[in-house]
């Protein structure tokens, strides 16, 4: 395999530098004060200027403030969102792979089947079982209900390793408890990969919101969302297809851009 | 493996009355009075009147204690009888079989050409790790799974069919018709299946068997596709059994962007409509038919993979 590693370096060095050229891109547009909801009905699907460096939208907002916006709210909501299911997951798992053998199984079991259920049908069943019109609390339910299960799963696996190591026998020999054991020596142990983990998952909860909100079941207009502007970009692709391919690009270029910073963490992490 | 699959079958109905227990209780448990339910899908917001909702209480059942309902709405539909629609007052089964027969259709193909195009090139790309064609293959895919189906189905559309008007952008019923959405709901697992078959194929080949297969002189082509290749497709052989479950209710967003009549769409129009009869049947048969799938993929990776036979049984 060390031919693998070695012919790939320059390939990761120079993903290294698109990496961070792109992490500053989004976050200075994520800080930029733009504003991003007043209409101009005059100034319609305006072509690139000074005033508007993107053009405008069907209703004559600036496109790229409303792209900076969106920044704003999936890279913001997506961090909360794996926040919980992180959290959630790493504790079920901790919490099954030390309740047994039965209960592990079990445990399992569910998570192979929540874990096949994909992210739009779980956000069009919460959103069918909910009363209200949908947005974000619906959209947090709908990531969060089966979100945490790879988490789970990770830890799980990873957990029920640890527990045959030698500084878990030591710490039961100078009589820690189960849950001392399990939060104060084996959770530290799994923070690494549990990270790794979360940036791979990143991207998958980002496409997740943007879908959701592509078919009117997450974030709802005026709030400028990528997902949404796509939606509302696609009835005026003859007439102004940048409105597609802007949105289009913002999602697909961060989805990519996580997944690649996620591969560098786990690759740095693997060879130190 | 006859005793596994066997399990695995016993297991089905299990998880069937569990789902259609969980799928039962879903709008009640959420707090959704099903009276007010059929009446603003069918009239709108509008604030309703009391008799009226009597009678749709009578009409639908809904005085009887829960599970006094839930036992009639399980006989009905364990004999095909899932309800009539709030909204079209036409039996369920009338709209659910069609659309189900339209994403079966569609799933099936697009995981053909799934599997038609990422298994090939993760065995290709494995031959020679870190090659050209393996640096191409990996960033393809890692484009392929960033790219979620609502991009790739949108400016597939802007491209072939408004921009070179070559394909229809929308619709069902023709080959032409077809092409766009399977393309894009293939994209996804070609992708995961060339990473998967990549990984598992250079994995193959530096094991043991294969040094023995370059020894006794076979071809390095057989070696590449019997010896290495054959390996990975036990993974993606279980892989497609939760695509194929997955996709059913996945292919959402696919029918969605295309107006193609299947599963997803359906389900769609009728979580929209709050039309719940449509909704609960719709969600009951992409459990049922991920189930069937799951262990069918599982038959597959048992009848390919003599060492989980042996030790299986």
């Amino acid at each position: 395999m060390s031919t693998l590693a070695d012919r790939a370096t320059p390939t990761w060095r120079s993903a290294r530098v698109a990496v961070a050229a792109a992490v500053v891109v989004l976050v200075v547009l994520a800080v930029l004060p733009l504003d991003a909801i007043t209409t101009d009905l005059s100034g319609r699907f305006a072509g690139p200027s000074l005033a508007h460096p993107l053009g405008t939208d069907q209703l004559g907002r600036d496109v790229l403030a409303r792209l900076a916006a969106g920044t704003r709210l999936s890279v913001g909501f997506t961090l909360v969102a794996l926040a919980i299911c992180t959290g959630l997951g790493t504790l079920l798992g901790v919490l099954a792979a030390w309740a047994g053998r039965a209960a592990g199984q079990a445990f399992q079991r569910l998570i192979d089947v929540l874990v096949s259920v994909p992210a739009i049908v779980v956000g069009l069943v919460v959103v069918a079982a909910s009363e209200g019109p949908p947005g974000l609390d619906t959209l947090l339910l709908a990531v969060v209900l089966t979100g945490w299960t790879p988490f789970a799963r990770l830890t799980y696996q990873l957990t029920v390793r640890e527990r045959a190591r030698e500084y878990v026998e030591g710490a039961v020999a100078v009589g820690a408890g189960p849950l001392r054991i399990a939060f104060r020596h084996v959770l530290p142990n799994l923070l690494r990969p549990l990270t790794a983990h979360a940036c791979l998952r990143f991207s998958n909860v980002l496409l997740s919101l943007a879908g959701l909100s592509f078919l009117g079941l997450g974030v709802q207009p005026p709030t400028p969302e990528w997902g949404a502007m796509l939606d509302e970009g696609r009835q005026y692709m003859f007439a102004a297809p940048q409105l597609v391919l802007l949105p289009a690009a913002a999602i697909v270029g961060t989805a990519l851009l996580v997944t690649v910073l996620g591969r560098l963490v786990e690759r740095r992490w693997n060879s130190a | 493996m006859s005793a596994v699959l066997a399990r695995r079958l016993l297991a089905l109905p299990a998880v069937l009355f569990l789902a259609s227990v969980l799928i039962f209780l879903l709008p009640r448990a959420a707090g959704v009075d099903t009276a007010r339910a059929v009446l603003r899908s069918r009239l709108g917001e509008a604030e309703p009147d009391p008799d009226v909702l009597a009678a749709i209480r009578l009409e639908f059942g809904l005085d009887a204690s829960l599970a006094e309902q839930y036992l009639l709405w399980l006989s009905h539909a364990v004999v095909g009888d899932l309800g009539n629609s709030f909204v079209t007052r036409t039996p369920v089964s009338g709209l659910l079989f069609p659309a189900l027969g339209v994403s079966l259709v569609l799933t099936a193909a697009a995981l053909v050409l799934a599997a038609v195009a990422g298994i090939p090139a993760g065995v290709w790309s494995a031959r020679r790790p870190g090659g050209r064609l393996d640096r191409a293959v990996t960033a393809t895919s890692v484009l392929g799974v960033a790219t979620p189906e609502f991009v790739l189905g949108t400016v597939l559309v802007l491209v072939f069919a408004v921009v070179l008007p070559l394909l229809p952008a929308t619709g069902w019923g023709s080959v032409a018709q077809a092409v766009l959405p399977v393309i894009t709901l293939a994209a996804f697992p070609a992708a995961l299946a060339a990473q998967l078959t990549r990984a598992e194929t250079v994995d193959a080949l530096a094991r043991p068997h294969v040094v023995v297969a370059r020894s006794k002189g076979i071809a390095e082509r057989a070696v590449l596709w019997r010896h290495g290749g054959r390996l990975a497709l036990t993974s993606v052989a279980s892989l497609s059994g939760l695509f194929f479950g997955g996709l059913l209710g996945g292919a959402v967003v696919v029918e969605v962007v295309f107006a193609v009549p299947g599963l997803g769409g359906l389900l769609y129009d009728s979580v929209v409509g709050q039309d719940l009869p449509v909704v609960q049947s719709a969600l009951l048969v992409i459990v049922a038919a991920a189930g069937v799938a799951s262990i069918a993929a599982e038959g597959l990776q048992l009848a390919l993979d003599p060492v989980s036979r042996s030790a299986a049984v």
